[in-house]
C-alpha cells in the first residue's frame, strides 16, 4: 500500500492509539491529584502533583497494601515454581514414553485447557474443605498448581519434542539416572519455555480473582487483587486513593513488562502464533 | 445432584430435579442469554477492531512498535483493575458522567444501571482489554505472508481491496482462528468485570453472567445442588462451542 501523503499514516495511527489510551491516562494521572479535583477535571494534568494518595494507600491502619503485597508474592511465586517444574518432568516422561496411558494422561490435560474456573470452585471448596485446607496459602498454591498445569504442559510438551534424543542417550551411557538426566541435561535446554511458562502464569496468577476471593480469604488475609476490591465501596467517590492503590498493586507486573516487553509479549501469545 | 443446603447436613439423591428446576429458571436462561451476548460483541468487535489496528501498525518503525506496546499494556493488568478503571469512568457520578454535566448534559445515561446500556458497556470494557492480544496475534499473521505474494498482485494491477480479498485475509486464517477461539473461552468465563462493574446489575440480573450465576448461586445463596447443574451446562455449553468454532474455523483453513 502506498499513501501518497507519507505522514497521515503515523498521524492516525497515533491519534487512535491515543484515545485508546485515555483510561490509562486517567487512571495515572489522576493519582497524583486530590480527589476533588479528579471529579472536578479528570483529565487535566496534575498541579501541583501531590503524592498524598500513594501515601494515604501505604499507610492505611489495617494494612490492605502490605498484607496484600506479601500474600500476593508468596501464592505467585510457589504457584508458578511448583507448577513449572512439575509441568516440565510431567511434559518430559509423556512425550519420551510414547505409550497408550500417557496419550490417555495428554489427552485428560489438554480437556482441562478448557474449563472455565467458576465450573469447578464448587467441588475444589469442598475437597479442600475436606483435608482441612481450605482459607489457606497452602489450599490455594495446590489450586493454582492444578488449574493451571496443563497449559504448562502443552507448552512443554512441544517443546521436549525438539530436542534431540541422542543427547539423553548419552547421559545414560555415562551412568546418569533418570533425574539426573532430567536435570542436569533436559530441564536446562527447556530455558526457553520455562521463561513463557512463568512470565504467563506470573500475570494470571498475580491478576487472579475467583481464586483467592474464594479459597483464600479471609482467614489468610488475601492478595493485592482482592484488596482493589475491597477498597472500593459500593459508592466509591474516593477516586484519587482507588487509582493509587491499583497502581501499587500493579507495579510489580508493570516493572516486570516494561523490562521483558518482548518476552511478554512472545509469552503471552507463545505457541499460538507459530503456524 | 442432592438438595443440599449448609444448613441441614443430610443430602438425597434428586436426580435431574435441578437440571428440570434450572431449565425453567428465568434468572439462569437470563444469564446464559448475557453470556452469549457479551461472547458474540467481544468476539465480533475485538476481532474487527484487531485487524484493523494491526494493519495500520504493519510498517517496521519505532513508532510502530511504542504504539503495539500502547495495545498490549491492558492485556497484562488484571480484570479487577480494568473494571475499576471502567467503574470509575463510567459509574452515575462517574468521570464521564460528572465531565457531561460540566458541558451542559442534564441527565447523562446510567452507563452501568441502565438496562439498555449496561450489557454494551460491560462488553465494551472487556474489548479494550483485550484488543492488545488481538492486535498482537494479527501482527504475527501479517508478519508470516510473503512480501512476494503482495508485491506479485499489486504489479497484476489489483488494488489495496483486492489485495486485501485474495491474499492478506485468506492468509490470515490461523490468526483468525486463534483470536477467535481465544476470546470464545474468555468471554465465556467472565467473573470479575461483572463483581467490580455491576454485581450481575441492573436488577437482579441485567448484567449476570453465567459464572457470576454459578458462584452467586453456590456461596451467597446457598444451594450448591442447583449451581452444580448450572457448572454442568456451562461446561457442556462451553465444550459444544469452542470445538464447533475450532472445527469450522480449521476447516476454512485447510480450504485455502
Amino acid at each position: 500500500m502506498k499513501t501518497r501523503i507519507p505522514w497521515l499514516r503515523p498521524l492516525f495511527a497515533t491519534g487512535v492509539a491515543g484515545v485508546f489510551c485515555l483510561p490509562l491516562y486517567v487512571a495515572l494521572v489522576n493519582v497524583f491529584k486530590p480527589s476533588a479535583d479528579v471529579v472536578a477535571s479528570p483529565l487535566a494534568l496534575p498541579a501541583p502533583p501531590t503524592l498524598e494518595n500513594l501515601q494515604q494507600v501505604l499507610t492505611r491502619p489495617d494494612g490492605l497494601y502490605w498484607y496484600g503485597l506479601v500474600n500476593s508474592l508468596m501464592l505467585t511465586a510457589a504457584s508458578i515454581l511448583i507448577t513449572t517444574v512439575l509441568a516440565a518432568m510431567a511434559a518430559y516422561r509423556l512425550v519420551r514414553s510414547g505409550r497408550w496411558w500417557s496419550r490417555a494422561v495428554i489427552a485428560v490435560m489438554l480437556t482441562g485447557l478448557m474449563i472455565p474456573p467458576a465450573v469447578i470452585i464448587l467441588p475444589v471448596t469442598r475437597i479442600l474443605d475436606a483435608v482441612g485446607l481450605m482459607h489457606t496459602m497452602p489450599g490455594a498454591v495446590l489450586v493454582n498448581v492444578g488449574y493451571y498445569l496443563p497449559f504448562a504442559m502443552l507448552v512443554f510438551m512441544g517443546f521436549v519434542r525438539s530436542i534431540p534424543r541422542e543427547l539423553e542417550e548419552a547421559a545414560a551411557v555415562d551412568g546418569a539416572g533418570l533425574f539426573r538426566t532430567f536435570w542436569q541435561v533436559v530441564f536446562p535446554l527447556l530455558r526457553p519455555a520455562s521463561a513463557s511458562v512463568l512470565i504467563f502464569l506470573g500475570v494470571w496468577v498475580w491478576n487472579d480473582f475467583l481464586t483467592p476471593l474464594l479459597v483464600l480469604g479471609p482467614g489468610a488475609g488475601n492478595t493485592v487483587t482482592v484488596g482493589i476490591f475491597r477498597s472500593i465501596g459500593p459508592y466509591q467517590q474516593d477516586f484519587g486513593a482507588v487509582f493509587a492503590f491499583m497502581l501499587l498493586a500493579t507495579l510489580p507486573v508493570l516493572v516486570l513488562y516494561l523490562a521483558f516487553q518482548k518476552h511478554f509479549v512472545r509469552g503471552l501469545t507463545g505457541g499460538a502464533t507459530k503456524g | 445432584m442432592t438438595d443440599e443446603r449448609a444448613t441441614r447436613p443430610k443430602t438425597s439423591f434428586v436426580g435431574l430435579d435441578n437440571y428440570r428446576l434450572l431449565i425453567q429458571d428465568e434468572g439462569f436462561r437470563h444469564s446464559l442469554w448475557n453470556t452469549v451476548i457479551i461472547t458474540v460483541i467481544v468476539v465480533l468487535l475485538t476481532n474487527v477492531l484487531g485487524l484493523a489496528i494491526a494493519l495500520l501498525l504493519r510498517k517496521q518503525g519505532r513508532l510502530y512498535s511504542l504504539l503495539r506496546s500502547v495495545y498490549f499494556t491492558p492485556v497484562i493488568l488484571s480484570a479487577v483493575v480494568v473494571s475499576v478503571i471502567g467503574r470509575s469512568i463510567l459509574a452515575d457520578k462517574g468521570l464521564l458522567n460528572s465531565t457531561l454535566v460540566s458541558m451542559g448534559v442534564d441527565n447523562p445515561p446510567g452507563w452501568l444501571t441502565d438496562p439498555s446500556y449496561a450489557l454494551y458497556s460491560v462488553s465494551g470494557i472487556m474489548v479494550w482489554q483485550m484488543l492488545g492480544f488481538a492486535v498482537v496475534v494479527y501482527l504475527a499473521g501479517l508478519a508470516g505472508i510473503p512480501v512476494e505474494l503482495e508485491e506479485a498482485a499489486s504489479l497484476d494491477g489489483a488494488g489495496p481491496w483486492q489485495q486485501f480479498r485474495a491474499i492478506t485475509w485468506p492468509m490470515l486464517a490461523p490468526a483468525l482462528t486463534i483470536n477467535t477461539v481465544m476470546l470464545m473461552i474468555s468471554s465465556f468465563k467472565i467473573y470479575d468485570q461483572i463483581a467490580v462493574l455491576t454485581n450481575g446489575g441492573p436488577g437482579t440480573d441485567g448484567t449476570a453472567t453465567v459464572a457470576f450465576d454459578v458462584v452467586r448461586t453456590a456461596f451467597s445463596e446457598q444451594r450448591p445442588g442447583v449451581a452444580s447443574a448450572m457448572a454442568g451446562i456451562m461446561l457442556v455449553v462451553v465444550a459444544i462451542a469452542s470445538v464447533t468454532t475450532l472445527r469450522l474455523l480449521q476447516r476454512r483453513e485447510a480450504n485455502l
